[in-house]
């Protein structure tokens, strides 16, 4: 249930807040007639550009135009980004679903919960450039909507923010993928539920550009910096855990890295030639030649075919 | 545009090198227009938001960004949150910044954080807010690391900056 989703009375002159949007104000409550019926629509006026909007009046509460937050929501607010508690979903899909519900219908703290998990995110790896646009937009409204609230330049709001989330004289710690794991066991998650053997398809502008995977098969891509460090403080991996190694492993040789990917199709003929005696000779593209006549000993080679129309039968000579 | 206007003396050769700093930076004009006078009545440290709105005899044009530039230490900010330290200010989208060369002595010796402070006020003149990116600008000018960086915005920063560069009415 959005926040603010309980039916409020506005009035011309109120201050809302329009989901992804920004701080407007009420500037007319009036009937129009539309496709032949009457709705009353409420217009609002976008503070920052004065765009226009009109929403029917039983829409509003349904979109997720709220009030503009008060004094003690920001305080609120300043405390939930001063704590360490929120760690971003290391899961893009997920982190781009509960985002994108956090700012349409999550109220002032959604947009607080969306800037500090991205910017939490951003200490152990920098952002993709749709979570860096939707960082600034998400900071946005929350300057916004704070200076609105504390009725104050933007530039404060924005500084009053910033000095909790980059407290002054203290730089930002580097966070490793090891934070940011959370209890699967509890959710029952520790088994392959799809089958999909852990290959998930990572967006190309977040995928590790120097990550060799069929060097270190085993390690899951995001958590490469969480394996440095001792065994026992090695931080615990999301997702399915490592399959148990074979006997082959603790008595003789170490098994073949297994390649992601297709299997190579088997070569009966190359292997047993390789195994009986010569390697027979590369198999050719294309259509195969044609079989040449039997050629017959003593015989004049045959000359080569010309091209083209054949000549004309000559007349007999001598002949008068 | 943007326009230098300064609140005390400055070395011209100096200014001229700021200038091209800026002008690298944003990709628009930068010059040094003049110099003003601090309202009287008003001591160090100088509190930026009044002296923005006091200062007098500034002459720019439409869509012009004005840049103040003084040796004088700047007053510290008393917001809802905490302390803010104060080397510079500006209005989201408005046209006029200041900005202080202190703890510098003058330009020569601190140009390249001063440089990136300057970056940072005139963003916010063009509607950046702060960044993530250490390298960038646009990161919290109170961090520690941030008068060791060059003058330079990150990509996201200069490319937004450089849209509304394009918006402008004139």
């Amino acid at each position: 249930m959005p926040e603010g989703s309980a039916s409020f009375q506005l009035a011309v002159g109120d201050r809302v807040v329009y989901p992804n949007q920004g701080v407007c104000r009420v500037s007319a409550i009036d009937v129009k007639e539309v496709a032949g019926q009457k709705l009353t629509f409420v217009t609002m006026k976008r503070e920052e550009d004065g765009a226009v909007v009109m929403v029917p009046q039983g829409k509003v509460a349904s979109i997720g135009v709220r009030k503009v937050a008060t004094a003690e929501d920001v305080e609120t607010i300043f405390e939930f980004l001063r704590s360490d508690s929120d760690k971003a979903d290391l899961d893009w899909k997920q982190r781009a679903r509960t985002n994108l519900d956090r700012m349409t219908q999550g109220g002032i703290l959604g947009l607080a919960e969306v800037v500090k998990g991205l910017q939490v995110l951003s200490e152990l790896r920098p952002l993709p450039t749709k979570e860096r646009e939707l960082y600034d937009n998400a900071r946005h409204l929350l300057v916004m909507e704070v200076a609105a609230a504390l009725g104050t330049a933007e530039v404060n709001a924005e500084d009053s923010i910033d000095i909790v989330l980059f407290p002054p004289g203290r730089e930002r710690p580097k966070r490793t993928a090891a934070e940011f794991a959370r209890d699967d066991e509890d959710l029952g998650l520790d088994g392959d539920l799809l089958g999909l053997e852990g290959d998930l398809d990572l967006p190309p502008d977040e995928e590790a550009p120097a990550e060799p995977a069929e060097e270190e098969p085993s390690d899951e891509g995001e958590e490469g910096e969480a394996v440095e460090g001792s065994e026992d403080a090695a931080p615990k991996k999301r997702g399915r855990p490592p399959k148990a190694k074979t006997e082959a492993t603790e008595g003789g040789e170490a098994p073949a890295p297994k390649k992601r990917g297709r299997p190579p199709k088997p070569k009966p003929e190359a292997t047993a030639a390789a195994e009986g005696g010569e390697a027979p000779a590369p198999k050719k593209r294309g259509r195969p030649p044609k079989p040449k006549p039997p050629e017959v000993e003593g015989a004049a080679p045959a000359a080569p075919k010309k091209r083209g129309r054949p000549p004309k039968a000559k007349p007999p000579e001598g002949e008068d | 545009m943007i326009r230098v206007w300064t609140l005390d003396s400055f070395d011209d050769k100096q200014l001229a090198k700021f200038n091209r700093t800026l002008y690298t930076a944003f990709g628009v004009g930068s010059e040094h227009s003049g110099t003003a006078e601090v309202p009287a009545g008003m001591s160090e440290p100088l509190e930026a938001e009044k002296l923005l709105e006091q200062v007098k005899g500034i002459r720019s044009y439409k869509d012009d960004k004005v840049l103040l530039l003084t040796s004088r230490k700047l007053k510290e900010r008393e917001l809802p949150s905490g302390v803010a330290p104060t080397p510079g200010f500006a209005r989201h989208g408005k046209d006029r910044a200041i900005l202080s060369i202190s703890p510098h002595k003058d330009l020569e010796t601190g140009f390249k954080p001063v440089s990136r402070h300057a970056l940072h006020q005139l963003g916010h003149l063009w509607e950046l807010h702060h960044c993530l990116d250490p390298r960038c600008s646009m990161y919290p000018p109170w961090t520690p690391s941030f008068p060791q960086g060059e003058p330079i915005f990150c990509t996201f920063c200069r490319e937004k900056s450089e849209q509304k560069i394009r918006l402008a009415k004139s």
